[in-house]
């Protein structure tokens, strides 16, 4: 295998730096498909038939405390590269795993808010807003639960092998995913919650 | 659900396909275990990551789709033939205009073209194979598992009725309270996670695989087209993802992004369709433009025409292609802006289009002209597709659309641009590549006569059909009344279509004959061509080049012909291969459970199912395979035998 | 102590925290709609940026125009398909 050790573990052979680009296409789909998230939602946005309207649902206590952990784990998920590339292999990890537990944190919040909706009787089938409103957050929220298994899949491999090719590759992948949910919730947070208490 | 709705009933045709369904699943069986090829089957095609097999496994499925859309197709021809005909009621009409979109566009068209781009591409930029091997593997059994899923609809079920379009609110539960609108929202996204990963792959492919010397203007044209293809697929099939994941919510959760009540918004649906459906046609109709410049260079004996303006016009078209869907609805109620808007973006992409007419055009001037099968279709092309081309713009002026909109005038346009454009552009490939992956070539009296067939018989379809649609025939009207006048023209029509038909049967006949008797290829390169595909061995080495090709040109082949330029430089090394595997169409089996259950609301089966495809991924993310590697002494066995056989 | 939490990583993030705590003052004060969303789209216009630059290192490899290009596209289909869709069914609906 032809190896360019100039360059960080994560990159250094071609598959690896192939993977990481072929990442980064990826998430140019991602952007495409919040983006059409984003269109339904904005079109739909008023249309709340006979449910509440966002002004009435939204509550800013929740929505800030996701918005700060997100933004935390993906300062956390940074520090965990910059550790991996130093070779600190037990503060990469310790990073990770903080990174994992915020984002836990954040899903409960998460699903917290979505039962209380629930109870309040404004559920997936009351409008056209609800509908747009759960699928846009729900999709959000899939990504990060799948982002968890991963992580932990990831944990998991670097604890046994420690950081080779193909595990410094994972985790700066995985660092770029987490970074990207960061981004889609700024977009929530900023279009979704605050334009709709505004 | 009852039993006795579970499987379609009560149609005759429906018990006839399902007997000759059970029959020839049971032949494959017995088959396949009486010639002891289950083991063969299994390590060399099902488990395959090699570019070349898989392409090839693509090309086999478009052609059995082929055959069903094809069916479909006649059917259709065969109840209009004639008026008040009674062949097919009006349900029976519906579904089969539904499939016969779907299964042409998406399991015919798109994997045609990707099983061509599967095995040329990575030849085509010296390189081993694509950029992820495994995932290209994953991409096809999805693929597969999702043409299936929809094909399952018409016996289990009931097939989707509410046209390829799904315009809500005909496809809600309301008005298409079968699974079958089910089937379709899943079964194509299933097929379309897997063409959006084709997508990434062949980008990363293209942008970090080429050999050394080849700049990106320096790609053979063919391999620039797929460039921007994928680059299509991968931004526009988001958008399919998204829109049919609402129609499914709508379907199976009670949500209401489409409906009627409650806020929702049925003209949405077409407008996220066509956000997605018009880049879509594109992905179909540049592939072509790549392989009619590949061939009518060749068959010219010149370097294509334009090479740079080649490449702009379709970096243009793929941005031009985002900006325009709207024109598929002028006529459901918006204003003349917004009418206006998308005529003037739709008029535009004429221009790039025809940039490139004239680039075809000027290749053959004061060349030396081989008329041989690819090149056939690729002259008839130029001619019908601007006939395509021109009602397109007579379309796309918003304010004459109100009298052509849903009438025969339109099917007959969309004909007239994607059958030059798509299907003779992959049947001119076809012909023209088929040498290279099985070392002989087709038949070229028979392949002639083909044509000829297929493209007379293809004007006598659906040239009437611009006439109907003037004359105020509506599209998908299961049947008319002879006072209307449409009679004539119409059996005209059918006739065209089952000459079409005879054509492809030739064309079958063709590939049939020519594995029997045609002549074996010894040089590589039947056709005297120009790029690196064709100096490798014919049939191909699973490594594809034993040395690393330099590139210094366009037309690097060429050139070492000519002596100007050596290709191989250096001695044999070490080949790395990626590893077969299984896991691939194991995961696309249980895409293909999931997707079932999720047809029928069966949430059990379909949670176990969605468990099943993240512990594949897992295992996937916890395998390590690094592949394995070709020692030079078995190179250079493999070389001398391929070269012994051409001596 | 540097080597764990590295200047330009620690300055990113209170950069994000500013932003969002910018961001939260359209709806503690009264202001217009196009204030708002101005406010609104620029705050996030720069978190995007903090994000791709200085936490996922866009700019660092070899195929960085390919990465810009590949993102410029997205955005430019991911803006057509939502003022688009706008258009086509809000603001240019009869």
């Amino acid at each position: 295998m032809k190896l360019d050790n100039s360059l960080p573990l994560e990159y250094r052979s071609e598959e690896n730096s192939n993977r990481i680009f072929g990442f980064w296409l990826f998430l140019g789909a991602e952007i495409v498909l919040f983006s059409t998230l984003f269109a339904v939602y904005f079109t739909l946005w008023n249309r709340t038939g006979n449910g509440p309207t966002g002004k009435e649902l939204f509550e800013i206590g929740p929505v800030l405390i996701e918005t700060f952990v997100l933004l935390t784990s993906s300062f956390t998920i940074g520090l965990m590269i910059n550790s991996m590339r130093q070779g600190l292999q037990k503060a990469a990890m310790v990073f990770l795993f903080v990174t994992l537990v915020l984002g836990l944190i954040f899903l409960g919040v998460e699903i917290f808010e979505f039962v209380t909706y629930v109870n309040e009787g404004a559920t997936i089938s009351t409008s056209a807003f609800m509908s747009s409103l759960f699928v846009l957050l729900g999709t959000h929220g899939a990504h990060v639960t799948l982002g968890l298994l991963w992580g932990a899949g990831i944990m998991l491999q670097i604890k046994r092998e420690g950081f080779t090719l193909d595990t410094a590759n994972k985790s700066f992948i995985f660092s770029l995913y987490w970074h990207f949910l960061d981004v889609v919730w700024i977009f929530i947070f900023s279009f979704v919650y605050l334009k709709g208490m505004m | 659900m009852k039993w006795d709705e579970f499987f379609v009933t009560g149609e005759p045709m429906i018990y006839g396909a399902m007997v000759s369904i059970v029959v020839v699943s049971l032949a494959i069986v017995i088959g396949l275990t009486y010639f002891k090829k289950w083991g063969y089957l299994w390590r060399e095609w099902l488990t395959t990551v090699d570019h070349k097999r898989i392409g090839i496994m693509y090309i086999i499925s478009a052609l059995l789709m082929l055959f069903r859309g094809g069916v479909d197709g006649l059917l259709m021809r065969s109840q209009l033939a004639i008026p008040e005909n009674g062949l097919l009621d009006a349900q029976h009409y519906n579904e089969i205009f539904t499939t016969h979109g779907v299964v042409m566009i998406l399991f015919m068209a798109m994997p045609f073209i990707i099983g061509l781009m599967n095995v040329v591409v990575p030849l085509q930029i010296g390189a081993r194979d694509v950029a992820f091997p495994r995932l290209n593997a994953v991409s096809f059994w999805l693929f597969f598992a999702g043409a299936m899923l929809f094909n399952l609809s018409f016996v289990i079920g009931g097939s989707p009725d509410a046209g390829w379009t799904a315009y809500f609110p005909l496809a809600s539960n309301e008005f298409s309270p079968t699974v079958g609108m089910n089937y379709y929202s899943i079964a194509i996204q299933i097929a379309g996670i897997g063409t959006l990963m084709t997508g990434v792959n062949f980008i990363a492919t293209i942008l970090k695989m080429r050999a050394p010397g080849m700049t990106l203007m320096k790609m053979p044209m063919f391999t620039w087209s797929i460039l921007i293809t994928s680059v299509i697929i991968l931004f526009a099939f988001p958008v399919l993802t998204v829109a049919l994941a609402l129609m499914m919510f709508d379907r199976l959760f009670g949500s209401q992004f489409f409906t009627m009540a409650n806020g929702g918004m049925d003209m949405l649906w077409a407008n996220l369709f066509w956000v997605w459906g018009h880049p879509e046609v594109y992905i179909v109709i540049l592939p072509a433009f790549g392989i009619f410049s590949e061939v009518i260079s060749t068959f010219s004996r010149k370097n294509l025409y334009g090479y740079a303006s080649m490449v702009g016009s379709m970096v243009v078209i793929s941005l031009l292609s985002f900006v325009v869907w709207a024109h598929h609805f002028y006529t459901m109620g918006h204003g003349a802006m917004v009418n206006g808007v998308f005529s003037i973006t739709t008029m535009l992409i004429a221009v790039p289009t025809g940039v490139k007419i004239f680039n075809w055009l000027l290749t053959l001037h004061k060349g030396r002209i081989e008329f041989t099968t690819p090149m056939l279709y690729s002259l008839a092309f130029i001619p019908i597709f601007t006939i395509g081309g021109v009602t397109g713009v007579m379309l796309a002026m918003a304010s004459a659309d109100y009298q052509y909109h849903n009438t025969m005038f339109l099917v007959a346009h969309f004909h007239y641009v994607l059958i030059p454009g798509t299907v003779f552009a992959v049947l001119a490939g076809f012909y023209y590549w088929f040498p290279k992956l099985f070392g002989f070539r087709l038949n070229e009296r028979q392949g002639k006569l083909a044509f000829w067939l297929i493209a007379v018989s293809f004007n006598v379809t659906f040239m009437p059909l611009f006439f109907l649609g003037l004359k105020g025939m509506t599209r998908r009207m299961y049947t008319y009344s002879a006072d209307t006048g449409f009679g004539p023209l119409n059996l005209i029509a059918t006739i065209g279509a089952f000459g079409l038909a005879l054509g492809f049967i030739l064309l079958v006949y063709n590939i049939y004959w020519s594995f029997r008797y045609a002549p074996r290829e010894t040089s590589g390169d039947p056709w005297n061509a120009r790029t690196l595909e064709w100096s490798t061995h014919s049939p191909i080495p699973d490594y594809n080049f034993a040395i690393v090709p330099t590139v210094t040109g366009r037309d690097p082949f060429w050139e070492h012909k000519k002596g100007g330029h050596q290709l191989y430089k250096g001695k044999y090394e070490e080949i790395h291969m990626p590893s077969n595997s299984g896991q691939p169409i194991i995961l696309a089996g249980i895409f293909f459970l999931f997707g079932f259950s999720m047809v029928f609301s069966w949430w059990v089966p379909a949670i176990i199912a969605g468990i099943g495809i993240i512990v594949m991924m897992a295992v996937r993310s916890f395998e390590r395979d690094h592949g394995y590697h070709i020692p030079v002494r078995e190179i250079e066995e493999t070389e001398a035998r391929l070269r012994g056989e051409q001596a | 102590m540097k080597k764990l939490f590295p200047v330009h990583h620690v300055m990113g993030y209170v950069f994000s925290l500013v932003l969002s705590v910018v961001a939260l003052s359209v709806i503690l004060w009264d202001m217009s709609l196009a204030v708002g969303m101005t406010i609104l789209i620029i705050c996030a216009a720069i978190q995007m940026g903090v994000q791709l630059f200085m936490f996922m290192h866009i700019g660092e490899t070899g195929t960085k125009t390919s990465l810009y290009t590949n993102i410029a596209y997205a955005l430019f289909v991911g803006l057509v398909t939502v003022f688009g869709t706008l258009f086509t069914m809000i603001w240019g609906y009869q």
